[in-house]
């Protein structure tokens, strides 16, 4: 636990989980199964940033299964091919992260959970709620009282977004703001144009401050050097938080599982996988 | 080591690094996934060949029957890290609720840990740890000896029986509702159900549509709760007006409207008007009650007097023929392997926030609550309450009696949010679920704000 601390228990009442518990919708999750699994090892579950899908790990999955991890992503309501709740403008991370929990109760074991950007805050808080699970990534995870941090690196580097999304209007980021310089400037683009709008109050509950998380599990932080939506310090935070330290990866952006570069930062999370993550042992 | 190491002639196996966890039902599993988390080594123990205690209707103690279905909705009643399936509906069935139980095992990897078909037969305190007897599948007695004890044995299956002038030469069947599976045995007959709690009104419903002529005995008047409200599941609804906060005379005067408002008033429907306060007595989730005694297909009878003969006479001294008189009068809280005194305070056993055992720091109880709504996410927290008390005693034993002896002082604290609830055996271990739960997050900040102190 980090310096000053405040101490705090478990969150025992959730009143408005209780009175309006989020509507049950049809999810989308991806699978992608070793050929030869390895006994004890944990599934592990990605869940993806703002505006975008389970599609976002669309080159993790076989690579996480190619090294003989069981690879799942899931579709939080409303993106990639998962139902969108009735009334989007109501969504807010409460919802995600029911998605998650629901998926992970479909899983045969406490899963590995990884989240990137607006994932890795849904991730942030379940590892407050569900303590099983046996490590946490985050991937450009903000940090909880960095909100302004992230207001002011998209007005330096994409006012446009910014306007746009502060009054309202559907919105998506330039690709120069979303991947680092390594990825060509159409595949960028591509990417940019699949990205669908966030629901305002998520994406705003995102950059507003949140209680600092109390977590045990063993967490791993990483940063995109080039990171224009999340910067580096803000990661940074997070992770000091978390009382551990940032990994940075120069060169890179903001989208750091699908930009050029993204099998460095796999192997990195696969490493420290092997090494944190002990084959389920009978106590 | 402590005592002898031999019992009935036989070696005792030193499990002393283990805590055994007794029943592998909804509390046991939740115990021992609980404890495992935070690094315990566990054994669970359960009579049955298979898990889900009360919720599996094969087992022997199971008292569902099969119409059996939640009375809270999913938000109160759900495991709050394992939450059920959205594929399920608000209420579940029992048979939903045992694969629930049976997902969450598989999940937590709790299968592999419980030892099905055992019993314990005998628990022999020791000055730390007890000496447990346990008869496996084999049928063969053997001893181990355990560091710690968690009790998880269930309390709604030791039938409560009442007793009547003249029960004993009645000529009509007498049974408990322990004994109800089906509607079946109540087909084309003369039925008489005692008592209104939920299960008796479940069973009066059902013999509103299976038998010839349905009465329904209760000694007061109760208030019926509807299981939808507005749209939503009732509880969903109900809790806003708790969330409010306001004095207790308030909250359960708005109780009162909004039952006046949804069900409307009992007396319409030939119903005694209730003698207490919403919330005073168990709530009773049903809404098919009323609207089969507004239909005459259950007639409303005050309690039983005596019986004579087939009659069955009530305290107003009307009398009826009947071929079954259905006891739904509870259950009682047993312990039949533990010696006696081992848990202080008899019929109502003295725990700190009905768990930990205000001396013991090896013996705790989980799941021994009758919330006003669901069970399983208030016996989670229990057993996080248990699990974080535990590490607390084991980084420093001190630390752990202290906690205790400040825990004590709040021992008649127990959760009730001031409602002056009806005496009776059935509110014994009674608790109001908001301020159960509030208690618990109270004592878990306090908790660790003494293991943060002590690993400082």
């Amino acid at each position: 636990m980090s310096r000053g601390a405040r101490v705090r228990g478990e969150k025992v009442q959730r009143r408005l989980d209780w009175t309006f518990p989020p509507a049950p919708i049809e999810r989308e999750v991806v699978h992608a199964r070793p050929e030869a699994p390895v006994p004890g090892r944990p599934p592990v579950l990605c869940v993806h940033g703002a505006g975008m899908g389970a599609w976002a790990f669309e080159r993790w999955l076989p690579a996480l299964a190619a090294a003989g991890w069981h690879g799942v992503a899931v579709s939080l309501r409303g993106h990639g091919g998962s139902q969108a709740p009735a009334r989007p403008a109501t969504t807010t991370l409460r919802h995600y992260e029911h998605d998650v929990l629901q998926t992970i109760t479909e899983l045969p074991a406490p899963p590995v959970l990884v989240g990137h950007s607006l994932g890795a805050v849904v991730v942030q808080r379940l590892l407050e709620r569900y303590r099983s699970a046996p490590a946490g990534v985050l991937l450009s995870a903000p940090g909880p009282d960095h909100g302004l941090a992230l207001l002011g690196a998209l007005a330096r580097h994409d006012p446009v977004t910014l306007a746009r999304g502060a009054v309202g209007l559907r919105t998506r980021p330039r690709a120069a703001a979303l991947v680092g310089p390594a990825t060509p400037r159409e595949e960028a683009q591509r990417l940019v144009e699949r990205l669908q709008a966030e629901p305002a109050l998520a994406a705003l509950q995102v950059t507003l401050p949140r209680r600092r998380p109390v977590v045990r599990t063993p967490v791993l932080v990483v940063s995109g050097g080039e990171d224009r939506i999340v910067p580096p310090a803000s990661v940074a935070r997070t992770a000091r938080l978390l009382g551990t330290r940032a990994h940075l990866f120069r060169g890179l952006g903001h989208a750091l599982p699908l930009e050029r570069g993204w099998e460095d930062v796999l192997d990195l999370v696969l490493a420290w996988l092997h090494r944190t993550v002990a084959v389920t042992q009978e106590t | 080591m402590t005592g002898t190491t031999m019992r009935d002639g036989m070696r005792v196996e030193d499990r002393r690094g283990r805590i055994l966890v007794l029943g592998a039902g909804s509390s046991g599993l939740t115990a021992a996934k609980n404890l495992r988390e935070r690094g315990f080594a566990v054994d669970v123990v359960e009579r049955e060949p298979h898990l889900g205690g009360n919720w599996n209707i094969e087992g022997s103690a199971s008292r569902v029957y099969e119409s059996t279905r939640m009375i809270s909705s999913k938000p109160f009643t759900q495991y709050p890290d394992f939450p059920m399936p959205d594929a399920a509906p608000d209420y579940l069935h029992h048979t939903h609720v045992l694969a629930y139980l049976e997902r969450y095992a598989a999940h937590f990897g709790l299968d592999r840990v419980v030892e099905r078909s055992t019993t314990v037969e005998e628990v022999v305190p020791l000055p730390r740890g007890f000496d447990v007897a346990l008869t496996g599948p084999d049928g063969t007695r053997r001893w181990r000896r355990y560091g710690r004890l968690v009790i998880a044995n269930g309390h709604n299956w030791s039938p409560k029986w009442p007793t009547y002038p003249g029960q004993d030469t009645f000529t009509g069947e007498l049974l408990h509702s322990a004994g109800y599976r089906s509607g079946d045995q109540l087909a084309g007959r003369r039925v008489v159900v005692v008592g209104a709690g939920n299960t008796g009104c479940d069973i009066a419903v059902e013999a509103a549509q299976r038998a010839a002529v349905t009465y329904h005995s209760t000694r007061r008047a109760y208030w019926y709760a509807p299981k939808y409200a507005f749209g939503k599941p009732a509880d969903q609804v109900s809790d806003l007006i708790f969330a409010l906060r306001l004095p207790m005379r308030v909250t359960q005067a708005l109780f009162q409207a909004t039952a006046r408002l949804v069900v409307g008033r009992y007396e319409r429907y030939g119903l005694p008007t209730p003698d207490h306060r919403f919330l005073e007595t168990h709530p009773i989730v049903n809404q098919q009650l009323l609207y089969h005694v507004g239909h005459g297909a259950i007639t409303p009878k005050p309690d039983v007097d005596h019986f004579a003969g087939d009659e069955v006479v009530f305290t107003d001294g009307s009398r009826v023929q009947a071929d079954l008189v259905l006891f739904a009068t509870g259950y009682l809280i047993r312990f039949p392997f533990l010696p006696e005194g081992l848990l202080p305070g008899g019929a109502r056993p003295q725990l700190l926030r009905n768990v930990l055992h205000p001396e013991r720091t090896d013996l705790a109880v989980i799941g021994l609550i009758q919330p006003d709504s669901g069970q399983f996410a208030l016996v989670h927290w229990q057993s996080v309450l248990l699990a974080t008390f535990l590490e607390l005693d084991a980084r420093d034993p001190a630390a752990a009696q202290r906690y205790l002896r400040d825990a004590a002082r709040h021992l008649e604290d127990r959760s009730q949010a001031g409602i002056a609830l009806v005496d009776s055996t059935r509110h014994l271990i009674e608790v109001e679920h908001a301020a159960y739960a509030r208690d618990l997050e109270r004592d878990l900040a306090e908790l660790a704000r003494r293991l943060a102190a002590v690993a400082a």
